[in-house]
């Protein structure tokens, strides 16, 4: 503070003030009662008594009248507009219009703020710079908040009633776009961090088959969140906000069209390379249709069958997949009592 | 601090009278500390009496906890913005405002409140101005500033009787 201030001389910025009722009186001369003059101070002795001998007086003498008088001349003297207004008729949102300094000649009500020793009083609302430096909310009181909508009202449009429930929000509005917007006590409004663009979305709302769902995975990465099923794309290199949201639009686009296509290369793929086990392309599911449609050779053998179709495959067949997928990916105690019952239903 | 200054010094007695050298066993500074803290005190005066207000009379150390402060801003917050610029601009309007109303604020005392874009200045001037004076150096100011700090300034004056807003007297020095 001391740094703001301007001066630290606070007696010099009073305009000519001079300090109440201080009658200064020097004396410093070491002086005989008899000698002194008619309109000498006297210290505590009547001339009817014994003249007094003072070798060094007191620098200061002062009255008893200006020993009263202190505080409560720099006290406030009149103050009567305030007082005027009567709360219950006046219209106060005209009175106090808008956010501003306390003022109080505009308050009625008594407001105190500040002391300066224990169980001294608080000081008043005039002159008192502590109520001046918080804000107020005097402009927001009910009624003036009930005007302001009242006034915007014109400006808005009821909430659609078929989007009753989160759910059909979520279905007919898939797309989340979060941007942030930043209020500073400054001169400007920008703020570099309103550049960042969020956009969230659900996976399961994008048509995707299994093939391009991989491929989608594999392209957004620590993007997508397991839990939630939730994609996020946030955006933040381009200086704008609107270039921003258009690179996450971009983005979003790149990469559904990206994850359908089917490279020349990507058949080249064998069982050796697959990630998982997909068992309706392996030998078990070979194997169980060689089973099913036995027929042997010329020389007596079985022959090996392709995997049966999807439109052949029956609820058991799937159970037996299903246990074997699971057998394979991490072999447990219970894995193998399925794949013995499933094997066991599917033979008997 | 005190304390270990005084238990120094009865070891330095001690290890003198014993005729040793003076060597003490921890290197810590023997010399009394010089806390010398003037900042935001206002001692009794030679010969004359002193008048603060309220702002003045609490110490530095009493802040938050007695008085607010004088400068309101969201630049020192976490992401707060243009804080060096800010601290600046306050710096010279102060002492625009103390020059433009002839040194006529109250215990020098200028509040700025920054809301948005707006900056609000408030403090108490005496009725000694006259209202034309008043209101033209309002005016003034307020203009000057916007156009300056490029932003709407407001000033908020509250008038005070001459002697009004000061609320301790310091008595000189010898008079109690």
């Amino acid at each position: 503070m001391s740094l703001l201030s301007v001066s630290r001389n606070s007696v010099k910025g009073l305009g000519g003030f001079k300090p109440i009722g201080a009658h200064l009186t020097l004396n410093y001369a070491v002086r005989l009662s008899a000698q002194a003059g008619a309109d000498a101070p006297e210290f505590g002795d009547s001339s009817d008594e014994f003249r007094q001998l003072v070798i060094k007086p007191p620098r200061f003498v002062e009255s008893k009248k200006t020993k009263k008088a202190g505080l409560h001349m720099v006290m406030s003297k009149d103050y009567k507009r305030a007082d005027k207004i009567d709360p219950a008729n006046v219209d106060w949102k005209s009175v106090w219009p808008g956010p501003r300094t306390f003022d109080p000649n505009s308050i009625p009500i008594p407001v105190r703020q500040g002391r300066l020793k224990p169980k001294a009083r608080s000081f008043g609302k005039h002159a008192n710079m502590e109520l001046m430096k918080i804000p107020t909310f005097f402009h927001l009181t009910p009624p003036a908040i009930e005007a302001h909508c009242k006034e915007l009202q014109r400006f808005c449009t009821p909430f659609p009633k078929e989007l009753d429930t989160k759910a059909k929000c979520e279905q007919h509005f898939p797309l989340t776009v979060i941007t942030n917007d930043y209020l500073h006590s400054s001169p400007t409004i920008r703020d570099p961090q309103a550049r960042i663009v969020t956009v969230k979305l659900k996976v399961k709302d994008i048509p995707l088959d299994n093939h391009a769902r991989d491929k989608f995975m594999r392209l957004v990465r620590d993007q997508y969140d397991e839990k939630t099923g939730t994609l996020t794309i946030v955006t933040d290199r381009c200086p704008l906000r609107k270039q921003n949201y258009d690179y996450a639009q971009y983005l979003l686009t790149a990469l559904f069209f990206e994850s359908w296509k089917v490279e020349t290369w990507e058949s080249e793929k064998t069982l050796e390379d697959m990630e998982v086990y997909e068992w309706d392309k392996n030998v078990s599911s070979k194997a169980l249709a060689s089973i099913l449609k036995w027929t042997p050779d010329k020389l007596g053998k079985s022959v090996f069958h392709e995997p049966l179709k999807s439109e052949e495959l029956k609820p058991e067949h799937l159970a037996y997949g299903a246990a074997v997928k699971e057998v394979v990916e991490g072999e447990s105690k219970n894995g193998l009592d399925q794949y013995k019952t499933a094997a066991i239903r599917l033979l008997i | 601090m005190a304390l270990n200054v005084t238990k120094s010094v009865w070891k330095n007695v001690l290890l003198s009278r014993h005729g040793c050298a003076l060597t003490l066993e921890r290197s810590i500074s023997t010399t009394p500390a010089c806390n010398k803290i003037s900042t935001g005190r206002y001692k009794p005066l030679e010969g004359r009496y002193q008048v603060l207000t309220y702002d003045q009379a609490i110490k530095p150390h009493e802040l938050v906890h007695m008085k607010s402060w004088n400068t309101w801003n969201t630049s020192t917050l976490k992401g707060g913005r243009r804080s060096q610029l800010t601290t600046i601009e306050d710096m010279f309007i102060r002492r625009f405002i103390h020059g433009a109303w002839f040194c006529n604020t109250v215990g020098e005392q200028i509040i700025i409140k920054r809301q948005h874009n707006i900056i609000r200045i408030a403090f108490c001037v005496p009725k000694t101005v006259s209202p034309q004076n008043c209101y033209f150096i309002t005016g003034f100011c307020e203009e000057m500033l916007s156009i300056w700090l490029h932003c709407p300034v407001k000033l908020e004056i509250q008038t005070t009787e001459p002697h009004e807003g000061y609320a301790k007297v310091i008595n000189p020095q010898g008079l109690n």
